[in-house]
């Protein structure tokens, strides 16, 4: 499965890449963030309704082409409940090929990967999301807001129960400072997975951060 | 062959009826100067009056008339009929103040009695061109004043219906007075379009005076072609459009209120922190900041390049205004003049 993922992706960027013009540029971005989960099913590590949050650390790398980027990233943080009796690690992963058909809209589809790791079990989510982004400047070229939705195409975890409809959103705002090779973002995003198809529960995840993308402009 | 005679007959017939009347005049004028020159003034003198009757259908011209009448009273005065002289000198110099029979031609006893009528006959005349093209205040109107004698007179141009529109001559003529109107009125406007009088009166009214002449002026407006108004140039925005301004306060505000809205859309029904607020919040007032930094304000820079368009603009206006101004006080008027005619009396 791994390795047709993999082939699309390979795929769906090399016409990018061949048909690019001019030379590719290099994106990064550095996230620090926090992170609530709520848990209505039997995760792992959790027997029942859970409530998780804590830092999160992360970041992505694209290489942008004339209207094409393909992008990794990769977030990490531990998680725990308020009295600290209950400690998750979360992972998340993906990979995204994206496009701009409009200057104010981009269009990307990828893999996500996401994980709650304890000592004894690990749950792990993988979709293949299809993300729509909006972008409206604020102030031309410095101030820019962005609201981005997106669904899973497909969507599996490694619960009895299965995964059901997974979505989510993210919305923000990037600062551009003038003559300044950095960007900053602050964002909030919202995820919902729900466990099985009947309801028999859902995780949600929140997620405030802020940002420091460099390069790719 | 005898109807062909017969139908070239008839026509050489009814041209000659046509032609006939207006020989007519001309020769009896021809054969009665042979007359008076063969001596045969009795003869001379009915052909010379044939020619002058008014019902004549090939009226003489005036100078033909004027030829007849110094002959026929050339005549008269050698037929012995004196106060038949006068009378036709008189008509002579009611005719033509200026004419004068030809010494060569006349002998003393006849000029010296045309001067003699000439100095008791108080005649003017006035003498303007059929169709005249005047150009205001620069090509004029002009017309001759002719008089018999010293005669003190008023030329004044009236509208149709009496109203004065300018005096154009007052004082004394002594022979020949050439008038000119630069077709203006008193006002000095041109003349509009219209029928006027150019009257000649005399200035006091005596019975020995001469008779007030007028004659018709039709004046017709040609108006000059003025130049159009130079196009104003493309100015420059002077302030910016409302329009982004409200666009980045809607971007922020959207987005803003997607991030509060989130949870609402996204997983109805559960619990969300209030982390949205806070960067709902943020992305808010960074809309109301866009909105105040992106707000109309004057554009400096157009402003001074406007500006300098608008005044090479006005320059070019009133360069344009002054050239129409001035085409349009050279405006063209068509004048035709009709007959001179005696006024009435009670017109005088």
């Amino acid at each position: 499965m791994k390795t047709i993922i993999l082939i699309g992706i390979v795929a769906l960027a090399t016409p990018a890449l061949a048909g690019s013009q001019g030379r590719p540029t290099l994106a990064f971005r550095g996230d620090a963030g926090f992170v609530w989960v709520r848990s209505d099913s039997a995760a792992a590590g959790t027997a029942g309704a859970a409530r998780l949050r804590g830092p999160v650390l992360g970041g992505e790398g694209r290489l942008v082409f004339s209207g094409l980027a393909v992008g990794l990233g990769l977030s990490s943080g531990t998680l725990q409940t308020a009295d600290q009796a209950v400690k998750r690690d979360l992972i998340e992963g993906r990979l995204v090929v994206s496009a701009r058909p409009l200057p104010w809209l981009e269009m990307s589809l990828g893999p996500f990967v996401r994980a709650y790791i304890t000592d004894s079990i690990t749950e792990r989510w993988v979709f293949w999301q299809a993300r729509a982004r909006v972008d409206a400047p604020i102030v031309t070229a410095s101030l820019t807001s962005y609201v981005e939705l997106w669904r899973a195409l497909s969507s599996q975890v490694n619960l009895v129960a299965g995964a059901g409809r997974v979505q989510g959103g993210e919305a923000g705002i990037v600062y551009r400072p003038p003559q300044r090779p950095f960007s900053l973002r602050l964002a909030y995003r919202m995820d919902d997975a729900a466990v099985g198809s009947g309801g028999s529960g859902s995780e949600t995840l929140e997620a405030i951060s802020v940002s420091v993308i460099v390069g790719g402009r | 062959m005898a109807r062909a005679s017969l139908v070239l007959a008839l026509s050489l017939l009814l041209c000659g009826a046509r032609l006939l009347p207006a020989q007519s005049a001309s020769d009896l004028l021809g054969q009665g100067v042979r007359a008076y020159q063969a001596l045969e003034y009795d003869a001379a003198a009915a052909l010379l009056e044939r020619s002058l009757r008014p019902d004549s259908t090939a009226r003489l011209a005036d100078s033909l008339r004027a030829r007849a009448l110094t002959y026929l009273a050339a005549t008269e005065l050698f037929r012995g009929q004196r106060d038949s002289a006068v009378a036709a000198f008189r008509q002579l110099v009611l005719l033509n103040p200026r004419y004068r029979p030809d010494e060569l031609v006349f002998p003393p006893q006849v000029t010296n009695l045309f001067q003699e009528v000439r100095r008791a006959t108080k005649a003017v005349a006035v003498v303007v061109p059929p169709v005249t093209t005047v150009r205001t205040r620069l090509d004029p109107f002009k017309a001759r004043l002719l008089t018999s004698s010293l005669a003190d007179l008023s030329v004044m141009l009236e509208r149709e219906d009496g109203t004065p529109v300018r005096e154009l001559y007052s004082g004394p003529v002594a022979d020949t007075l050439v008038l000119s109107w630069d077709g203006l009125t008193a006002a000095g406007a041109p003349a509009e379009n219209g029928r006027y009088i150019l009257r000649v009166t005399p200035r006091a009214q005596t019975a020995d005076g001469p008779r007030a002449r007028r004659v018709v002026l039709e004046v017709k407006q040609e108006p000059p072609d003025t130049l159009a108004w130079p196009p104003p140039p493309p100015f420059l925005p002077e302030r910016t459009s409302t329009g982004p301004a409200f666009r980045s306060l809607a971007a922020g505000l959207v987005a803003g209120a997607a991030a509060v809205a989130l949870p609402s859309i996204m997983a109805p029904g559960k619990d969300a922190s209030g982390a949205r607020f806070a960067v709902g919040a943020t992305v808010g007032v960074a809309g109301f900041v866009g909105f105040f930094a992106r707000k109309p304000r004057p554009l400096e820079a157009n402003v001074r390049a406007n500006a300098s368009q608008r005044d090479a603009w006005k320059k070019k206006l009133d360069a344009v205004r002054a050239e129409n101004a001035t085409r349009l006080r050279t405006m063209r008027l068509v004048v035709r003049a009709g007959p001179e005619t005696i006024a009435e009396r009670g017109s005088e």
